[in-house]
């Protein structure tokens, strides 16, 4: 299998990749909250906040052309949902960035707003999971107390998805060997039902076999992990100079570029 | 002694009335290699679930002379390790260090020797320095040995192997062989690859259509080229 895992750069070294998964998460949450409750504001503003995860990512040698392909990738749906702003709010207003004075209507501002949002927290949550194995993130999210059914769905998921998605492209494999002509849509819409069906009732043959597996070496409904995690001195430091970057732009950085 | 594996007159019937095992009456001594040998849909997969009480059939099942029911069962599991055909079953979580952690968990040690458990296992499999890696990201032969390592870490007496060669290049198979080789464990390895199971086991159980056809020494039942042609099967070139 050779897919594009997400988390491909977790399992390099660097000061930020050794940080506790739970800081990690914490600030990240944090983050978010306070970079989307952002009222509506200048890109000036949201260039410093994006600042921060650009930071972490260069800190811990995270390709930025990996960020921003997979920004790329997402951006599309943000889109959408930013570019029907200016069609219903067409208020002028004026927009100063630097010596540039910009003429625009409220909608587009709007638009920016949004999508500079979704890049900042993107960036951000790219900095996190590209520096924290998703192993780890888990044990993370079970010592926060998050509900272990959902914990272990999400360590399914990530087992597993692979593995299906290998599946469909070996039978799509098989499909195009002996596909000699365009069958109409009709009846791609049947071949595309009888594949589901085959990987839905070969999933299904899967989970039997793992729920044998577990059962085999005495799961008995209880999940139980060895857990790592330890919050050390250098954990506590990453969180203070978050909360001082926060401030800052907070208390000074915003009031000045208002 | 208690027999390590003792199954008397035991049938088992799928639920579309497709009968898998019919009166297999078999039992392996402590320490004992066998394999179990026949044509695919002879019912050698149905036989080793039957042996860690997967499916329930009519007869008994004896293991270590616990007989396989409600009450016994946890005391089985701890005694008899099943490795599943396909590895990707077998490696759920999310590290190989969870996967061989997952089965002492379960018995209730704790995290330290938890922990020994799962380094000593690996260290049998050779892979040691792996414990941090996702199974999807190992070779064929790096998750068959790591399917191993998962039933190794919790110390049973006896292991069932479904098809272990399976997808295996020469060398991998040769490195297993050499690894399965070396495990003190009583095994009972159900494959259809004659030159494997030759050069593993020390006895032999022919089954075909859900029956034991042939019980004996390996070399000897084997080599029978007659009997080995009626059920679909090889001479190994190693009995050749």
């Amino acid at each position: 299998m050779h897919h594009a895992y997400i988390d491909k750069f977790a399992y390099q070294d660097s000061p930020i990749h050794r940080l506790d998964a739970r800081m990690k998460l914490l600030l990240l949450i944090v983050f978010t909250a306070v970079v989307v409750a952002l009222p509506r504001t200048s890109p000036a503003v949201l260039a410093c906040y994006a600042v921060g995860p650009f930071a972490i990512l260069v800190w811990a040698k995270i390709p930025l052309r990996f960020a921003l392909k997979h920004i790329l990738i997402i951006s599309p749906f943000i889109l959408v949902l930013a570019l029907s702003c200016p069609l219903y709010d067409r208020t002028p207003v004026t927009v100063l960035f630097g010596p540039v004075t910009w003429h625009t209507s409220l909608g587009w501002m709007r638009c920016f707003t949004i999508f500079g949002k979704f890049v900042v927290t993107m960036l951000a949550l790219i900095a996190l999971v590209s520096t924290t194995r998703f192993n780890v993130l888990l044990a993370a999210l079970h010592k926060l107390h998050l509900p272990r059914l959902l914990i272990i769905q999400l360590g399914f998921l990530y087992r597993y998805i692979f593995i299906l998605i290998d599946r469909a492209q070996h039978i799509l494999r098989a499909r195009a060997g002996r596909k000699m002509r365009n069958l109409g849509f009709k009846t791609e819409l049947k071949f595309a039902a009888a594949m589901l069906g085959s990987l839905l009732i070969r999933s299904i043959d899967n989970a039997e076999n793992v729920n044998i597996a577990m059962r085999a070496r005495g799961f008995d409904g209880n999940w139980r992990t060895v857990s790592k995690l330890k919050i050390r001195r250098a954990d506590l430091l990453f969180a203070a100079a978050a909360a001082c970057f926060l401030l800052t732009l907070h208390f000074f950085i915003r009031p000045a570029l208002r | 002694m208690a027999k390590a594996i003792e199954l008397i007159d035991f049938s088992y019937t799928y639920p579309d009335g497709t009968c898998a095992l019919e009166g297999i009456t078999l039992s392996i001594e402590h320490g004992q290699k066998a394999a179990l040998i026949g044509p695919n849909g002879a019912g050698k997969s149905t036989l080793l679930l039957a042996m860690a009480g997967f499916v329930k059939g009519t007869g008994k099942v004896l293991i270590d002379g616990l007989e396989i029911n409600r009450k016994n069962i946890k005391k089985i599991r701890t005694r008899l390790g099943s490795c599943l055909e396909n590895p990707d079953d077998q490696l759920f979580m999310p590290t190989l260090f969870d996967d061989v952690a997952f089965g002492p968990l379960n018995m209730g040690l704790e995290p330290d020797h938890v922990t020994k458990r799962v380094s000593d296992a690996l260290q049998t499999v050779g892979l040691a320095d792996m414990a941090d890696k996702a199974p999807h990201h190992l070779s064929a032969g790096q998750k068959r040995a790591a399917a191993i390592a998962t039933i190794l870490s919790m110390s049973p007496t006896i292991i069932t192997l479904d098809e272990p060669d399976g997808s295996l290049d020469p060398r991998n198979r040769s490195h297993l062989i050499q690894m399965l080789r070396s495990l003190p464990q009583t095994m009972v390895i159900a494959t259809c690859n004659m030159n494997f199971a030759a050069a593993l086991v020390e006895r032999a159980v022919l089954i075909d259509s859900g029956r034991i056809v042939a019980d004996g020494n390996a070399g000897s039942v084997m080599a029978d080229l007659e009997l080995m042609a009626a059920h679909g099967l090889e001479v190994p070139h190693q009995l050749k």
